[in-house]
C-alpha cells in the first residue's frame, strides 16, 4: 500500500463532496492510501499569488511541509490547487531568501519548507505510480459503450513550466486512464482549452460561452459524457451548464464526471454510492 | 546532440499543405487549398508558402517580412497552434501532425479576416492606443535632449522580458476570454500596460490603471495560461497581469472592483478560516442584487442537490488555526516592514 499526503481542496469540503466520498471508496482496491491533511489551508485559488506573493509563499510553503513533516508526497485532486502549490514550491526552491523568510515564520509550528516532497496530481499518482496495467486488471466493469470527451482543464497543463506532465498542446494521460478503464475516448479539440470557472463571478457572460464552447463540442461529438480531473471544470461545465447552453441557445445536455466517479463505476461502485445523484445534470 | 538514423536517411520530404483560403470579395464562404511540394530538413514553414507563392499559386496570401523571428508579422496558426511561421520547423510540425504528412496552415483567431492568412491588426492597435501603451514622459519637454533618464537595474528587470514582445498576437489568437468578448483587452495589450506601469519614467500610470480595472479589464482574464503558453518570446504573460492586478489592489483599494473583492476574499478568509467561505463569495464580489438576479435559480437546484456550500458559521476553520493565523499576522508584518524600506 503505498501513502500519500492528501490535500484538502475547498471545493471538495463544500460544493464538491463526491470527489472525496468516491476516492475513500476505491483508493484501497488500487493500492494506494491518501492520508488527509487535516491541517492543511486553502492555497489561495490563483488569487492570493498577486493579492499578497508572500503569504502566498508562507501558506503553501506551510501546505507542503506538512507533508513533508509524514515523509510523503502531496497528492492533490483539484486542478488549481494543484498549479498553485506547486508555483509556490517553484519560488521557493529557487530563492533561498523567500525559503528562509517563511522558515523562520513555519518554525513556530516546528515546521520547515525543505522542498524534499513533491506536488502531485491524483491522475499522474494513478497513471505514474498506480499504472494502467494494474488499474487495467482492476476493472470489473469496463466502460466499453462509452464515447468519452476528456476535458483536461488548464491548471493540469499549463503553465508548463510549473505542470510538465503531459504536453500542454496535446495531453494523454486522461486519454490513457479512460481507455485503461476499457471506454473509448473521442477526438476533442476542447479537451486542453479553459472551462471559465475562474472569473463566473467577475465576467460571467464571457465565462458561460467559454463552458458552451466545451460542451457544445462534446455534445455534437456524440460523447455519453464528459470527464474531468478538476472540480473546478465540472462546477462550471456541470453547475453552470443549463446557464451555459441557455446563452447560447442550445437546447441539450451532457453528464461531466470527475476522474473518481468514472474510476468507481469501472471498479464496480454504484451511481449512488459514488455521489453522482448530486450532479446538477444525471 | 544525436540524431535518429531515420532523419539522416530521410532529408528529403513530400509535404503537403493544407492552406486556409478565404477572399471576401470573390468567395462565399472558406475553403482549403492542399499544396504538395517537397521540402527538405531544415526549412521552415515560412520558406514553404514561399515556395507556394513562388512556384504554384501566387495567390496565396499571408504577411512576411524578416523571416527571422524579429518583426513578428507572420504570426498563424500550424496544425492549430498559433506560433510564426518563420520560426516553425516542417520537420517538427510535421512529427506532431494528426493526419500523416499534412500540415494545416489556418490564420489567426480572434483578430478580422482580411484575405486568407492575413489578419486585420487594426483592433489590436486600437486597444493599445486606447490603453496608452507608451511611455507618457515625467520629464518637462524644454529638458527634453538635454538630460539623461537613468534607469535602475533592478527597475530594468520588472520589464525586461516584456519589452521582447514583437506584437506577434499569437497570445492574442489564442485567449479563451477573447474568444469569448472581442472587446476583451486582450493579453497583448495587458502585457504593454504593465510594461509602461512598472516604468519610473512614465506619467500616465494612474489614467492607465483607471482604464485597465474597467470592463473587459485586467480583471476578466480567466488565468487560463494560454496566452504564456503560446509566446514566441517564453514571456511571461500572466506574471504581468498578475502584476497589473497587485497593483491595482495597492493602489486603487482592495474594494475598487468585483474582481478586486473578489481576489480580496481569499486573503481574508484564509486568515480568518484557513480556507475559503463559499457560500458568501458571490455576495461579497457582486453584492446581493447580483446575488439574486444571477445566481438564484441555480442555487435552488443546488439546494436540491445539497450541493450548496455551507454558511459562514458552519464552516469548520482548519486544524491549528490559532497557530497558523498568528503565522499569517506576522507575515503581514514582514509586508509592511518591505513596503516601508521600498518607499525609502
Amino acid at each position: 500500500m503505498k501513502r500519500y499526503a492528501y490535500y484538502l481542496s475547498c471545493i471538495n469540503e463544500s460544493m464538491t463532496k463526491e470527489v472525496d466520498r468516491s476516492i475513500e471508496l476505491w483508493q484501497k482496491d488500487l493500492g494506494i492510501e491518501l492520508v488527509k491533511l487535516h491541517e492543511g489551508t486553502c492555497c489561495g485559488g490563483s488569487n492570493l499569488e498577486y493579492v499578497s506573493p508572500k503569504h502566498f509563499a508562507l501558506v503553501n510553503g506551510r501546505n507542503i511541509a506538512l507533508a513533508e513533516k509524514m515523509g510523503l508526497d502531496l497528492i492533490v485532486s483539484c486542478n488549481t490547487c494543484l498549479m498553485t502549490i506547486r508555483t509556490a514550491k517553484k519560488k521557493l526552491d529557487e530563492s533561498p531568501e523567500l525559503k528562509k523568510e517563511i522558515n523562520e515564520i513555519l518554525k513556530k509550528e516546528g515546521l520547515e519548507y525543505r522542498g524534499t516532497s513533491e506536488v502531485r496530481h491524483l491522475l499522474w499518482v494513478l497513471v505514474d505510480d498506480v499504472g494502467l496495467d494494474t488499474i487495467r486488471e482492476k476493472v470489473k466493469v469496463p466502460l466499453k459503450n462509452y464515447r468519452i470527451a476528456p476535458f483536461y482543464g488548464c491548471h493540469i497543463l499549463r503553465p508548463s513550466t510549473v505542470l510538465g506532465h503531459d504536453n500542454p498542446r496535446d495531453p494523454t494521460s486522461l486519454d490513457q486512464l479512460i481507455e485503461a478503464l476499457g471506454g473509448e475516448t473521442i477526438p476533442y479539440t476542447h479537451k486542453n482549452r479553459c472551462c471559465g470557472f475562474h472569473t463566473l463571478l467577475v465576467a460571467e457572460q464571457e465565462s458561460l460561452n467559454v463552458a458552451a464552447e466545451a460542451l457544445q463540442e462534446a455534445i455534437e461529438s456524440k460523447a455519453d459524457f464528459i470527464v474531468t480531473p478538476c472540480p473546478l471544470c465540472h462546477t462550471s461545465l456541470d453547475g453552470y451548464q443549463a446557464k451555459a447552453l441557455k446563452n447560447a441557445g442550445i437546447e441539450n445536455s451532457i453528464p461531466v464526471f470527475h476522474i473518481s466517479e468514472m474510476i468507481g463505476l469501472a471498479l464496480g461502485y454504484s451511481a449512488k454510492q459514488l455521489g453522482i445523484k448530486r450532479h446538477i445534470v444525471c | 546532440m544525436t540524431v535518429s538514423t531515420d532523419q539522416h536517411k530521410e532529408g528529403k520530404k513530400e509535404v503537403t499543405f493544407r492552406v486556409f483560403r478565404f477572399n471576401p470579395q470573390v468567395d462565399s464562404k472558406p475553403y482549403f487549398d492542399d499544396y504538395t511540394i517537397p521540402v527538405e530538413r531544415g526549412v521552415t514553414v515560412l520558406r514553404s508558402l514561399n515556395y507556394i507563392k513562388e512556384h504554384i499559386d501566387g495567390s496565396v496570401s499571408f504577411r512576411a517580412f524578416c523571416q527571422a523571428g524579429i518583426c513578428g508579422s507572420c504570426g498563424m496558426r500550424v496544425n492549430g497552434l498559433s506560433q510564426l511561421a518563420c520560426t516553425t520547423q516542417v520537420w517538427d510540425v510535421l512529427a506532431k501532425s494528426r493526419e500523416p504528412g499534412i500540415i494545416k496552415v489556418e490564420p489567426l483567431r480572434n483578430l478580422p479576416l482580411i484575405k486568407d492568412l492575413i489578419v486585420d491588426m487594426d483592433p489590436l492597435v486600437g486597444k493599445m492606443v486606447h490603453y496608452s501603451n507608451w511611455v507618457d514622459s515625467t520629464m518637462p519637454e524644454a529638458q527634453m535632449g538635454k538630460k539623461e533618464f537613468l534607469i535602475s537595474e533592478e527597475e530594468f528587470l520588472r520589464y525586461d522580458k516584456a519589452t521582447d514582445c514583437i506584437l506577434c498576437a499569437s497570445c492574442v489568437s489564442e485567449c479563451s476570454i477573447l474568444r469569448a468578448n472581442k472587446e476583451y483587452v486582450s493579453p497583448a495589450v495587458l502585457l504593454k500596460s504593465y510594461r509602461m506601469n512598472v516604468d519610473s519614467r512614465d506619467a500616465s500610470h494612474d489614467q492607465r490603471l483607471a482604464e485597465l480595472v474597467k470592463d473587459h479589464g485586467v480583471w476578466d482574464c480567466t488565468h487560463c495560461y494560454r496566452c504564456q503558453e503560446s509566446c514566441v518570446k517564453s514571456i511571461p504573460i500572466m506574471d504581468a497581469i498578475h502584476g497589473i492586478r497587485e497593483d491595482a489592489i495597492e493602489s486603487r483599494g482592495k474594494h475598487d472592483t468585483s474582481g478586486s473583492k473578489h481576489a480580496e476574499a481569499f486573503m481574508t478568509d484564509i486568515e480568518k478560516k484557513g480556507k475559503l467561505i463559499e457560500a458568501t463569495l458571490p455576495i461579497r464580489t457582486n453584492g446581493v442584487v447580483w446575488t439574486l438576479q444571477n445566481l438564484l435559480p441555480m442555487a435552488m437546484k443546488m439546494i436540491m442537490k445539497r450541493r450548496t456550500p455551507p454558511p459562514p458559521p458552519l464552516v469548520k476553520s482548519v486544524k491549528g488555526i490559532k497557530i497558523f493565523r498568528a503565522m499569517f499576522k506576522e507575515m503581514t508584518e514582514h509586508v509592511k516592514q518591505d513596503h516601508k524600506s521600498h518607499n525609502k
